[in-house]
């Protein structure tokens, strides 16, 4: 395997998003630990384009990056937290974890060096977006539509959540 | 002149019969708090509806033929089970012997318990006997019999246990209900013995497989004996009769209507049911006599001596039972159902007549009793033919039914058994007599009691019983011709009509022996010219055996009762020691079991995932290890 | 042409993936174990994204389903946001070891 510019931009880019990763367990404070997870999910986003995957790699940004990382420094923000030092859990579960976590790796990684597809010449990343939008729209017009509905099911039951809630307890406090 | 299609339609409503005591019960039962003494009027009315539509049906068989009406009631495989009714001469006698009985005895009961609080109960459970002891002598099947056979003994317990808060009707009503179950597993075993061998309840199959070999000689001999053990628990016979003495703690009309003359008499109408299956079986039918013969001398014997007036005309019914056992054991079918036609009715009259006695000097015991004749100017007399008629004396109903069992017994050749019946006859003519000397004669020998007649309400009874203990025997009798006798046996395949009028010299010495035992009694008790102490008085040996009724109960106690005993306790401390230590081992350690397990249920969500986790994780690592997934 | 192997970017998903699990399996703060959720999803998306460009049979697919998950976890992460604030408004905490309620 020779160094060339794309296998140098696959390494800078996965080693980027495994160490947001690894930042997002050790960090001790909450922001920090989101902020952390930007540099993973924007990372993700260029190994997106690397597979020739631009318009995924754009609602990556948008999504990850932009609008759920917002959503939870907002999540943060919203409530009250006695931030640092929130390591929990006892030594013995973490331990058991980690080996557990380290089986389930070694284990999925053995059938990943087994795993032999020869790569195929292919043209997705020519108009790419269009692409997209032709199979939405006809192939997957029904998932799609679908989606539309869960996602206005979400957006009502958030609200309704927060709100009530948020009215009970004004009235138990006042 | 009746046609045909009248008589058949007067015995196709034979099924009414049964159900009018059914709908006193409910009534009663639904509405006896509100009716309260008007209950009585309910069952009186009802009763006589029974009684009347019997008179229609034996009217409509006596002269009409055998009416049968069944429906499919289980279907299971190829055995059909069938229910229905039957009217057979058999069946139309009992049902007007029982309605009339009961009715008496409701009207009966009108006077007698006319203070007692709980009347509507007491109307209503007279109902449900009623109705079950109607049902059952229409069963044209076996399974039937047995299901009414069964809720004659409810009835029995819950009518001698009505005056619960006694312990003693309470102890009696329960061992009544143990000692007749004793019998009736004999009876059980017996009917799926029959089932198993011809493949039907019905009377009559059984009767034509008995008569066409289909079962064995030893299977038909095994089989009349076990139902007759259900009779013998049923009529009270030696060794299962201990209930019926006891059960006379029930109310005085309850042993006149069960204890005298319906239910215990069920019994005797099981074997003459089942005859032909006991005429196949020489060696049954011999059972059968002789446990009547010994039933009816030892009963007899201990009647002599018994202070309470009840008990002792228990001890009497007891014996008249042998008698008629004896009777159809020694083929004397017409003898034991004429007696125990007749007996129904002198035997009732006794007891409603004691009954009164009773209810006017407030005490059971005889020897306080003395000189009622002249204060109780309808109970006396209705006493004394009673006592005349028991007694065998010639003229009385008692008197054709015992020669009839004393001709059948010695046409039969067995003269041992023919002695024995001599001899209760003996002994019947003289404990009747010493009861109605020391009760009527002489003087009152209890204080300050007012002595008073009964209303008419129980009077009324009493007379129709009387006139009928004098005149029912006339209906078979050597000399105006034995129209029962024939009547009964007539279009019976397995019955010869018969009448063995015997050796002209039994009617005499029947006479003969029943007049020393009255005279006996007279001169002991009204002349006092042979002192009470002269064959034993109190407190001889002989005198203490007979008035302990020979240590029966107390060699029950002794064995079977302590043997029982000791196994439950025995048993018990199995259960409680090794059976309950082992149920409560497996349930502690369970209860263990989940308490560890439920420590794993944190309500954490991460706990649950972590474990879920872990469990895939495994199996994971075990489909690498085998490569059974990418292998 | 590209030169990177098809499971060079497994293996990337595989350790994303198990980051993103033992942080949502331990972390005491709730925020952060939706966040880690988002992570495991993240690293599924990139599976479905490297099937469809070398898998067996490329196609655009696999880049649709990424984009269909992108949008339920979108909605998720909202919902689960949604409950996390109203369980806050009752218990005035989002430690996730003090919500167990469900215990027996």
């Amino acid at each position: 395997m020779t160094l060339s510019g794309e296998m140098l931009a696959f390494t800078l880019l996965s080693l980027a998003a495994i160490m947001g990763g690894i930042l997002l367990i050790t960090l001790d404070r909450v922001v920090h630990m989101v902020i952390a997870l930007v540099f993973t999910f924007i990372s993700i986003a260029g190994i997106y384009v690397m597979l020739s995957a631009e318009f995924v790699a754009a609602v990556q940004v948008l999504i990850y990056s932009g609008a759920i990382t917002i959503i939870m420094l907002f999540g943060i923000m919203l409530t009250r937290h006695n931030d640092t030092n929130q390591q929990t859990a006892g030594i013995f579960r973490k331990l058991l974890l980690l080996l557990g976590i380290a089986g389930f790796g070694i284990a999925v990684y053995a059938g990943i060096y087994q795993l032999d597809i020869p790569p195929e010449e292919t043209s997705l990343h020519i108009d790419n977006t269009r692409k997209i939008g032709t199979a939405l729209y006809s192939r997957h017009i029904i998932p799609f539509e679908l989606t539309s509905v869960l996602l206005l099911a979400a957006l009502v039951g958030a609200i309704i959540l927060a709100k009530k809630d948020s009215e009970k307890g004004e009235e138990e406090e006042g | 002149m009746l046609d045909k299609g009248d008589e058949d339609a007067m015995m196709e409503i034979a099924w009414i019969i049964p159900l009018f005591p059914l709908l006193s019960f409910l009534l009663l039962l639904a509405a006896g708090r509100v009716l309260k003494e008007k209950s009585a009027y309910i069952g009186i009315l009802l009763t006589l509806c029974s009684f009347l539509f019997s008179v229609l049906v034996l009217w409509g068989r006596i002269r009409g033929d055998t009416y049968k009406a069944e429906a499919d009631w289980l279907n299971i495989g190829e055995a059909h089970i069938k229910a229905g009714f039957e009217v057979n001469q058999l069946n139309a006698l009992m049902l007007v012997i029982v309605s009339l009985v009961s009715f008496l005895v409701h009207l009966y009961s009108k006077g007698y318990m006319q203070r007692e609080d709980r009347l509507p109960v007491f109307y209503a459970y007279l109902g449900l006997f009623t109705f079950a002891m109607l049902g059952l002598v229409i069963s044209p099947n076996l399974l039937q019999l047995y299901i009414f056979w069964e809720l004659v003994g409810l009835g029995s317990f819950l009518l001698i246990g009505f005056y619960f808060y006694k312990e003693e009707a309470k102890a009696a009503a329960k061992k009544a209900f143990i000692m007749t179950r004793i019998g009736d597993v004999g009876l059980f075993i017996g009917m799926i013995l029959l089932f198993w061998k011809t493949g039907s309840f019905d009377f009559q199959v059984i009767f034509q497989e008995v008569e066409g070999g289909g079962i064995t000689q030893s299977m038909i001999t095994l089989t009349a004996i076990l139902i007759f053990i259900g009779a013998m628990g049923k009529s009270g016979q030696f060794p299962l009769h201990t209930w019926l003495p006891d059960a006379m703690e029930g109310p005085t009309p309850v042993s006149a209507l069960i204890h005298a003359a319906t239910m215990v008499a069920a019994g005797v109408y099981l074997v003459a049911a089942m005859y032909p299956l006991f005429l196949a079986s020489t060696s049954a039918m011999l059972i059968v006599a002789s446990i009547g013969g010994l039933t009816a001398i030892f009963a007899a014997s201990i009647g002599l001596v018994q202070r309470d007036i009840k008990r002792i005309l228990a001890y009497s019914t007891v014996s008249q039972l042998g008698y008629m056992m004896l009777a159809l054991g020694t083929g004397g079918y017409t003898a034991g159902v004429f007696h125990l036609m007749t007996h129904a009715f002198f035997k009732a009259l006794l007891f409603l007549a004691a009954g009164s006695v009773i209810h006017a000097v407030h005490t059971q015991d005889v020897e306080e009793m003395g000189g009622l004749w002249k204060k109780l100017r309808i109970t006396g007399p209705v006493f004394l033919i009673g006592t005349l008629a028991i007694s065998g004396v010639p003229l009385f109903s008692g008197f054709f039914s015992k020669d009839e069992i004393l001709s059948s017994a010695w046409e039969n050749g067995n003269y041992v058994l023919f002695g024995l019946a001599v001899i209760a006859a003996f002994f019947t003519a003289f404990y009747m007599f010493r009861l109605f000397f020391l009760v009527f004669s002489g003087r009152l020998k209890k204080q300050g009691v007012l002595v008073h007649e009964s209303p008419r309400s129980m009077t009324f009874p009493m007379i129709i019983l009387a006139v009928l203990a004098v005149i029912s025997g006339y209906i078979n009798t050597p000399w105006f011709g034995t129209f029962l006798g024939s009547w009964l046996t007539e279009g019976n395949p397995y019955l010869e009509p018969e009448h063995r009028s015997g050796p002209v010299w039994i009617m005499g010495a029947a006479t003969l022996v029943s007049l020393a035992g009255i005279a006996l009694a007279y001169l002991i008790y009204r002349r006092n010219s042979i002192s009470r102490e002269w064959l034993g008085g109190e407190g001889s040996f002989l005198h203490t055996v007979l008035y302990n009724k020979y240590y029966v109960d107390e060699f029950y106690q002794g064995t079977i009762v302590w043997l029982t005993g000791f196994v439950s306790i025995f048993l018990s401390y199995i259960d409680r020691f090794i059976v309950e230590g082992l149920v409560n081992g497996i349930a502690a350690s369970i209860h263990k079991l989940g308490r560890l397990l439920s420590r794993f249920q944190t309500g954490q969500t991460q706990h649950y995932g972590a474990i879920a986790f872990l469990g895939l994780a495994v199996l994971v690592i075990i489909f690498a290890l085998t490569g059974g997934m990418f292998g | 042409m590209t030169s990177i192997p098809l499971s060079a970017y497994l293996v990337l998903a595989l350790v994303l993936f198990c980051i993103g699990l033992y942080g949502a399996l331990t972390k005491k703060n709730t925020v952060i174990v939706l966040i880690s959720i988002e992570l495991m999803l993240n690293a599924v998306n990139i599976n479905l994204v490297a099937f469809s460009r070398l898998g067996p049979s490329p196609s655009i697919t696999g880049q649709i389903f990424s984009l269909f998950t992108i949008a339920v976890a979108a909605a998720e992460a909202a919902v689960g946001l949604a409950v996390l604030m109203s369980l806050y408004n009752r218990k005035k905490t989002v430690n996730i070891d003090e919500m167990n309620s469900l215990k027996h």
